[in-house]
């Protein structure tokens, strides 16, 4: 994660620090201005794009001195959120039960893993818990959360505990009492912070999410359990390589009016991506027509680019090309050939094999005229038995020759 | 009352939920190359099966095996055969109780695996899928998921059931040649497959929306230079994927040939048996055609003395017929064949696509 350090985002930040103190708990420190800028990183572990958020400054900073003991490290974190997490947290928002609750949002645990260091963590995954609000408690299923993340883990053993979720963007006095519930030595992640992750989940309008730490805030002892200073932590949702061919077919749905998609094979995906390629050079060749035409404003840099992807096309000869060209398209149509070839002398020996009865019947009737019933069958068995055995001799046969084009 | 009507409808389509998508995908990608085994939940709604959540079986504890070379063969063994073992029907219970709570479908569906290049036509989930359609729920689906072919090109998720002529067939395990006759049973006819259809909620299509974030609307400034350019790369969408014009497919042919080829040697194994049987029979059937004829000469001797005739059906008991082998291996050999060279042909559909489009890049004139 490259964090770039906008003056402005300092400023907030030290605003946040001077107004510690005199903030009431909760404390919710003020949303960054610049929150849906679009700033992108790489993420450099997969090599792949990720969904960046706003630039981030975190300080790590001396905070007050704890009610207890040794105080949780609150030193810098990146958090990494998996699609299939938030995925998770969305279908609970949907499924959330609001016969006995006040509330809107619904609460659940955040797995995953956690770099050596500290430094970083990825959620992996996620579980909804059951939880009740209302104006003056808040009351949530420890037994249940105690449960399924002991089942949970028994499924996946390198994830761990990270922190929690809830489906709105509001910190209040109840999402302190579960972040130090999920922060705690004994239910929760001690000595590292737990991670809190809010969706936006109201229809209509755009998702947005943000990631938190706590620290404890300077308050007396009685009021310690439901107070803490939530810091703002900088996440990116990145998906792998293998999720990539899954989030594309989700997302082929997203524009249709009934939100499905049927699963496609490997060449309609390939019609679909050609099309979309040459959709794109078409665009390319437009705007740099339309530049020679003196139409459009031209720039340098766009030209030296597309003279560098220009010249990565290689230098052959036609007649190299035409060559292996040839010997390559032979190789795969006699691949397909062989392949198809087996296909049929298996069928072939299959049905030979156990269609013996009318053909063994038929042909006892005609060679032996009548012979027993029982040994015309087992004639027929025979010869199918030997058919089959030179089908797949043949097939055998052919072993060696798929091996050569492919090498 | 209500329920017996729905039973009438047929399973004819599964819908996925994208959710549900991504977490096999997940699931089976983090264990690849061993196989990945799960439970999915969700309901039945006038004949399409809703997938809307699911959760991986516990992994297999690698540590109690042997750890010798090829150990994540011996885990995929153990994965395979997850689904049935009795510890992970408990999880299975577990888990769905706890589910329900939350107000998740609590309706096990089926269950999940990984193959890899199409090999998952084995017997492993002909048991697990035969022990979900009778043990558990008549109304059950196995999904597979394809890592290797995914990361290749498009999504390779396919639901699969078990015919009912196959269930019968399981059931009292005759695959005689004598049965597979009578009840027509064919390669063909083991598994059903269903469509799949992927579904979203409302509020993940709006989320799809920003993901990645989308272009600006607005014309954009044109970059200072090259390397501004280079640092804020537009976003890739994720629809379509660009990565399926990748050129490498060769290895992919290359596995998928030889796989064919191990199937091929199957089938060999399977034949040889079969005529070792037949030699077999024929050898012992000539025994007692030998005996019979002996037998009616003696009886017919004894009859000329006054003797009572001895039975004549004696010779069930003296001579052993050898029992035929089971067809099973053999079809789901044969299905195995079938599916590889549907898969070589997809290869090769989309392969010689790739290579006109470079050779017309490459030579623009010999057209």
């Amino acid at each position: 994660m490259a964090a770039h350090t906008e003056p402005e985002d300092f400023l907030d930040s030290k605003d946040r620090q001077s107004r510690r103190p005199k903030t009431l708990n909760p404390i919710i420190p003020p949303t960054s201005k610049s929150s849906r800028s679009s700033s992108y990183s790489k993420g450099s572990k997969y090599g792949i794009m990720a969904v960046g958020t706003a630039s981030f400054l975190h300080l790590g900073r001396p905070l007050a001195p704890a009610v207890i003991g040794v105080q949780p490290t609150t030193t810098p974190l990146n958090v990494i959120i998996q699609p299939q997490a938030v995925f998770s947290i969305l279908d609970h928002a949907i499924r959330r039960d609001i016969r006995d609750t006040q509330s809107t949002r619904v609460i659940g645990a955040l797995l995953g893993i956690r770099s050596e260091d500290g430094m970083e963590v990825e959620v992996r995954n996620c579980f909804a818990i059951p939880h009740t609000e209302n104006e003056d408690q808040v009351e949530v299923d420890v037994e249940y959360q105690k449960n399924m993340l002991a089942l949970q883990l028994k499924a996946n053993p390198r994830e761990i505990l990270l922190g929690w979720y809830t489906t709105s963007l509001d910190l209040n006095s109840f999402s302190a009492l579960i972040q130090n519930f999920f922060a705690s030595p004994e239910t929760g992640t001690f000595p590292h912070p737990a991670v809190h992750l809010t969706v936006s989940t109201e229809a209509g309008k755009e998702i947005d999410a943000k990631a938190y730490i706590s620290a404890p805030v300077g308050v007396n002892a009685e009021r310690a359990a439901e107070s803490c200073l939530f810091i703002p932590v900088p996440y990116e949702i990145r998906y792998g390589e293998s999720e990539k061919s899954g989030l594309e077919l989700i997302s082929g749905a997203k524009d249709s009016e009934n939100r499905a998609a049927p699963v496609v094979s490997d060449i309609e995906g390939l019609e679909r991506s050609v099309d979309q390629t040459v959709d794109l050079l078409e665009r390319v060749a437009d705007y740099v027509s339309n530049v020679l035409d003196e139409e459009r404003e031209p720039s340098n840099a766009l030209g030296q680019f597309l003279m560098n992807a220009l010249s990565l096309a290689p230098k052959v000869e036609p007649q190299d090309i035409e060559r292996d060209f040839n010997n390559h398209i032979q190789d795969v149509l006699v691949v397909s050939y062989l392949a198809n070839t087996i296909r049929t002398q298996i069928d072939l020996s299959q049905r030979l094999a156990t269609s013996t009865l009318t053909m063994g019947g038929s042909d006892a009737l005609a060679v032996a005229g009548g012979e027993g019933g029982e040994k015309g069958e087992q004639r027929g068995g025979q010869r199918g038995g030997k058919r089959g055995g030179r089908g797949g001799g043949r097939g055998g046969g052919q072993q060696r020759e798929p091996r050569e084009p492919n090498e | 009352m209500a329920d017996a009507t729905v039973k009438e409808v047929p399973l004819n389509s599964v819908q996925v939920e994208a959710l549900v998508v991504m977490k096999i995908v997940k699931a089976c990608a983090s264990t690849f190359p061993t196989t990945a085994t799960g439970s999915i939940v969700g309901m039945d709604v006038n004949g399409t099966l809703q997938i809307t959540n699911s959760f991986p079986f516990p992994a297999p504890d690698i540590a109690a095996s042997d750890s010798h070379p090829n150990d994540h063969m011996a885990a995929s063994n153990i994965a395979a055969a997850a689904p049935r073992s009795k510890a992970n029907a408990t999880y299975q219970n577990e888990m769905i109780k706890y589910l329900r709570e939350v107000n998740v479908d609590a309706n096990n569906v089926g269950w999940y695996t990984s193959a890899n290049m199409g090999n998952f036509i084995n017997t492993s989930l002909i048991e697990n899928q035969y022990y979900y359609q009778k043990e558990i729920n008549e109304r059950t689906v196995a999904l597979v998921h394809d890592v290797s072919r995914s990361s290749q090109g498009a999504l390779s998720l396919r639901a699969f059931r078990l015919s009912p002529t196959f269930m019968a067939a399981y059931k009292e395990s005759k695959f005689t040649t004598e049965n597979m006759q009578k009840t027509k049973l064919t390669y063909k006819d083991i598994l059903v497959e269903l469509p799949i259809i992927v579904h979203n909620s409302h509020l993940l299509t709006s989320f799809l929306h920003q993901l990645p974030t989308p272009p600006a609307k607005t014309e954009l400034d044109f970059p200072a230079s090259l390397a501004d350019l280079n640092k804020e790369a537009p976003q890739i969408p994720l629809y379509p994927n660009l990565d399926s014009l990748d050129l490498s497919i060769d290895p992919y042919l290359e596995k998928t040939a030889d796989m064919l080829l191990d199937s091929i040697e199957t089938h060999y194994t399977e034949l040889n048996n079969f005529q070792y049987f037949q030699r077999q029979l024929a050898r012992e059937q000539t025994k007692v055609t030998a005996w019979k004829t002996k037998r009616v000469a003696e009886n017919a001797q004894r009859a000329t003395q006054k003797q009572a005739p001895l039975p004549e059906d004696e010779w069930e008991r003296l001579f052993k017929l050898p029992t035929e082998p089971s067809r099973l291996e053999s079809m789901l050999n044969a299905k195995q064949v079938d599916q590889y060279s549907r898969q070589v042909d997809g290869f090769t559909a989309s392969i010689t696509g790739k290579m006109f489009a470079v050779k017309s890049n490459l030579l623009p004139d010999s057209q």
